[in-house]
């Protein structure tokens, strides 16, 4: 009896011992608490609606669940991509990957989809089953639920409309003509004249007009991972668009064009609908001299009335699949919070996102005073609209998407500038501008696809 | 539950004083007290000599080494980024110089003159460019007391700064960069991105306490941390003057340390304690406000107050407290709090895993001092005791414990044993013959009784006999006055009862015959009787009737 009693105590003994150090805590709590470090694109340089949500999280159900979020980089999407292929491939310099970061589904192939967290292996299907189907559908690859949305946008034509005005008083131009890229375009190279060479606009992402022009024809513009130029279609579209920016409408250069508004560069742009973060208030002229301003947000221009259709863009959130898994669910109990309807929304209208659960999305087409900034809500009766009369499709995902897409619009800026030069040297040089118009439209649609050839 | 019963100290130690304890328990008890004592004077020694240290000097000694190293990193930083600022300043004093000695204007010609501004700008933009890339800084700048607009409704000032735009790593290497401030014909010059906070001038600087701060050949001087106006971001600038060839202060260029680059730059270390925070503090009464390795504390409202204890400092966060070291540092001409610490939270649970720990470790020890305990009882007390039962039990089987003192003992309680048991058989022998004799006596007994009982018989026979023949008056006057008789007559009387005669009675007495006559007389006189044989009958008579009475 003693003997076993000892053996009893000894063998306890022991197993406490040894299993001591080998115990490992599978969930966060206040007393074992995670921190994850976090790069996102909510915000960029002037204002991050992200951070202060991330902060009302830290000081509350991260305190009581010992998540801390830290916030390490605030940047664009293009930058993201960069430096995560940077962090990915491990070049000199290049930090390590983040925990948690923001992008959009392109980048699952330069990280590696092996390397990023399954969402759905934390998340019910019931959990699931309250976000909006076709935005858990992007981030979706092969059944893997690897990129949560937790904001998304759309894409909408953002005016200054007191210089706007000007002009229109000048020119009899009105914003019903933007209602369509035939009268935006005219607009654009009626206001090219009208102000001695500037700029109307700029189009962010050519990638997305071609491709939402293409689904307006009833063509695709990737077909098979490859450009589909070769489309009548895709001529159709390219030639409006061509004209105004060999004309001079539309401005080709990279960079921001909420800096550009700043300066009176041009007064509208093509762009997400969170851009309305960066509308500026003022135009500040080279005299340092400045101008209030306000802004307009018109629906996306259609190609033609009888399928409006727009993308639904903006990334999600990817987690870094990590060894341990406390860090794992850290990032679930974060990514829950923030898709919440009472944490996403204030988030979401601060910045001119759409939330992305059902009930969420409902509450705030039904009271669109939610959003708390006079333009958001401006903004949101704008899109309540428009997600009416438009079609909303997702960007295609396939294998080298990211490069095809960069490509793409480099070599539309590329093709369409150097085309502008030519233009303004041979009008200069005394030839018919209509016909030279005509040519190098023509002209430039060759060189094009002649450039994504050799890209692929 | 035996052990716990074995380990009952206050009964113990009352038994051990008063009754005495079995042989096993007092050995448990003696060896259980020993390791235990050896294991908590272990603990002792080790904790003196500093080799088990309590968890709260552990996190302090730690603590305090890294406030060491961070401290004089801060200085190294600091310093180095001085010196940049210092080298930054010259090739802007020389090129400005260059720039109006070569256009033919002075300094104050640049206000209101947007082309000329513009100019220098660009001139200047290489500067402020390189400078950035080379030092360790989130950002780069000048900014010169003038103007482009002197209308404008708050005081500007003209110059460029530059930031990077996509900060994620201390390195800066890789990062794009763009114009927070600077002309828009110098940015499109040179093609760069515009800050979306971006505007043509500054309206902050440090001209307001220039002159004081720089008055005394001060080397540089480090701003408290200010929110960068248009943006998110909270930053300390390092700065030095720009002076002109008359040694005026014409302007001010240095470097923008942004809370994400301090928060890059010293990141949180993971010790043993968890994830200790750095923090460059500026105190004044009491309330800090800086910048913090941790992206949790670098908010616009966070600043704290601190309160200096006797080994170590509170930080109260107002939401949240934590516990640390703090120590000062020059840097210009200003103070500047270094701060180690570590949530309150975190240090508290570390010093109730340390008590624990300390608290196990006792615990083991015991317990390892009671199995110890129990197994030397089982292999040295027990075989003792077994062999005391076996002596008991007569039933030694003559095998040794090879324990020298206790295999002599029981030898020499065996040699006792034998001669006990010899003694025991003469003892037994002797009472059989002594069980024999009394056997023989108790016949004796036996027969000399029924010759007794017989003579009674015949004595109460003969007594019923004389009865018969006395008168009753004359016994009962006998019997009534037998009392009135002196001693003398009475001890008289008494010698004839037992059978002595007259002559026996005198010498006896030591009296003569006469007076022996003289209390015969008396006695006939007052019993009524008239010879010595009528008083023996009437005595037997008497005698033979008490004794009956007695016996009823």
């Amino acid at each position: 009896m003693m003997k076993k009693t000892i053996s009893l105590i000894t063998a306890a003994l022991l197993s406490a011992v040894s299993l001591g150090g080998c115990t490992q805590q599978t969930m966060p709590d206040a007393d074992h608490p995670v921190t994850l470090t976090m790069w996102h694109v909510y915000g960029s340089q002037t204002k991050s609606p992200l951070n202060d949500t991330v902060d009302i999280f830290n000081e509350t159900i991260g305190r009581e669940t010992g998540v801390t979020i830290n916030v390490v980089s605030v940047t664009s999407s293009s930058a993201i991509d960069k430096a995560l292929a940077a962090a990915a491939k491990g070049e000199p310099s290049a930090d390590h990957l983040p925990d948690l970061f923001t992008a959009y589904p392109r980048v699952a192939e330069i990280v590696g989809t092996d390397n990023l967290l399954c969402w759905s292996d934390y998340f019910s299907e019931e959990e699931l089953a309250l976000y909006r189907e076709e935005f858990l559908a992007e981030g979706r690859f092969d059944n893997d639920l690897l990129m949560l949305p937790i904001a998304k946008s759309s894409e909408a034509l953002f005016l200054n409309r007191t210089l706007f005005d000007r002009f229109a008083a000048d020119t009899g131009a009105s914003t019903e003509d933007l209602a369509t890229f035939a009268g935006f375009f005219e607009t654009a190279n009626l206001y090219y004249k009208w102000s001695d060479g500037l700029n109307f606009t700029q189009i962010n992402d050519f990638y997305n007009y071609a491709y939402i022009g293409m689904k307006s024809y009833d063509s695709e513009l990737i077909i098979q991972g490859k450009l589909n130029l070769n489309d009548p279609a895709f001529a159709s579209i390219w030639e409006p668009l061509s004209k105004a920016a060999i004309y001079g409408g539309i401005c080709l250069d990279d960079g921001y064009a909420a800096s550009r508004w700043k300066t009176g560069e041009i007064i509208s742009n093509i762009g997400s609908t969170a851009d309305i973060l960066y509308q500026p208030e003022m135009v500040f002229y080279p005299d340092n001299t400045t101008e209030s301003i306000t802004s307009a947000a018109l629906p996306y221009p259609t190609f033609h009335t009888e399928q409006p259709a727009v993308v639904h863009r903006g990334g999600g959130l990817f987690a870094v699949k990590s060894e341990d898994d406390r860090k794992n669910y850290a990032a679930y109990i974060f990514a829950k919070w923030l898709t919440q309807p009472e944490n996403n929304l204030p988030f979401v209208t601060s910045a001119g996102y759409l939330p992305v659960t059902d009930a969420a999305f409902s509450a705030l087409f039904a009271d669109t005073s939610i959003a708390e900034k006079e333009s958001c809500r401006d903004l949101y009766d704008m899109m309540s609209h428009m997600l009416q009369s438009h079609t909303l499709h997702a960007l295609p995902l396939y294998s080298n998407a990211s490069q095809l897409q960069s490509r793409f619009e480099q070599n539309v800026k590329l093709v369409l500038k150097t085309t502008h030069n030519r233009y303004i040297e041979r009008v200069s040089a005394g030839e018919d501008p209509q016909a030279l118009l005509q040519e190098l439209a023509a002209a430039s649609l060759a060189e094009l696809k002649q450039l994504s050839e050799k890209d692929m | 539950m035996k052990i716990l019963k074995y380990f009952a100290f206050p009964s113990l130690v009352h038994q051990l004083r008063t009754e005495g304890l079995s042989m096993r328990r007092r050995f448990t008890f003696y060896v259980f007290s020993i390791i235990c004592l050896f294991a908590a004077v272990i603990l002792i020694l080790l904790n003196l000599f500093g080799i088990l240290n309590p968890a709260d000097r552990q996190i302090m000694n730690d603590l305090d080494a890294r406030l060491t190293t961070c401290s004089e990193r801060v200085e190294h930083d600091c310093d180095e980024l001085a010196a940049c600022a210092i080298s930054f300043a010259g090739q802007l004093e020389h090129s400005i110089q260059d720039h109006l000695t070569a256009n033919g204007k002075r300094f104050a010609d640049l206000k209101n003159d947007p082309e000329a501004l513009n100019a220098l700008q660009s001139k200047l933009y290489d500067s402020v460019y390189l400078n950035m890339q080379v030092a360790p800084a989130s950002g780069a700048f000048y900014l010169l007391n003038t103007t482009a607009n002197s209308q404008s409704e708050t005081t500007l000032y003209s110059g460029i700064y530059l930031k990077y735009i996509n900060l994620c790593s201390e390195n800066t290497v890789n990062n794009d960069f763009s114009m927070y401030r600077g002309s828009f014909s110098t940015g499109k010059e040179k093609g760069i991105t515009f800050h979306s906070g971006w505007k043509n001038e500054s309206s902050t600087a440090f001209f307001e306490t220039c002159d004081t701060v720089f008055s005394d050949g001060t080397y540089f001087a480090l701003s408290p941390v200010v929110e960068i106006p248009d943006t998110w971001e909270r930053a300390r600038y390092i700065y030095v003057p720009i002076r002109d060839y008359n040694d005026t202060i014409i302007g001010v260029c240095g470097f923008e340390i942004t809370d994400l680059l301090f928060q890059l730059t010293y990141q949180a270390t993971e010790s043993p304690w968890g994830s200790e925070i750095y923090g460059l503090l500026n105190e004044h009464n009491g309330t800090c406000s800086g910048q913090f390795s941790s992206g949790r504390y670098n908010r616009t409202d966070s600043s704290l107050q601190l309160k200096k204890e006797k080994n170590s400092c509170l930080f109260d966060f107002g939401t949240e407290n934590c516990v640390g070291l703090t120590s000062e540092i020059l840097l210009g001409k200003e103070t500047f709090t270094v701060a180690v610490m570590l949530p309150k939270a975190q240090y508290d649970r570390f010093l109730r895993k340390g008590q624990l720990h300390f608290i196990l470790i006792f615990l083991i020890a015991a317990i390892l001092a009671a199995i110890c305990c129990t197994v030397l009882s089982q292999k040295y007390v027990s075989p003792i005791l077994k062999k005391i039962e076996q002596v008991k039990a007569r039933e030694n089987d003559g095998r040794q414990l090879h324990i020298r003192e206790i295999d002599d003992l029981f030898a020499f309680l065996e040699e006792k044993d034998t001669a006990y048991e010899q003694q025991l058989t003469e003892l037994e022998q002797a009472k059989a013959f002594a069980e024999e004799e009394a056997r023989k006596a108790k016949e004796e007994y036996e027969k000399a009784s029924a010759k007794y009982d017989l003579a009674k018989s015949e004595i109460d026979r003969l007594a019923e006999k004389h009865k018969e023949e006395i008168v009753p008056e004359d016994y009962q006057f006998f019997v009534e006055n037998l009392g009135t008789l002196t001693p003398a007559e009475y001890r008289v009387y008494e010698l004839y009862l037992s059978g002595k005669t007259a002559k026996q009675i005198a010498e006896i007495l030591h009296i003569t015959e006469n007076t022996l006559k003289y209390h015969n007389r008396n006695i006939y006189s007052k019993l009524g009787i008239s010879s010595r044989k009528q008083l023996l009958r009437f005595a037997a008579l008497k005698q033979h009737i008490d004794g009956k009475e007695d016996w009823t």
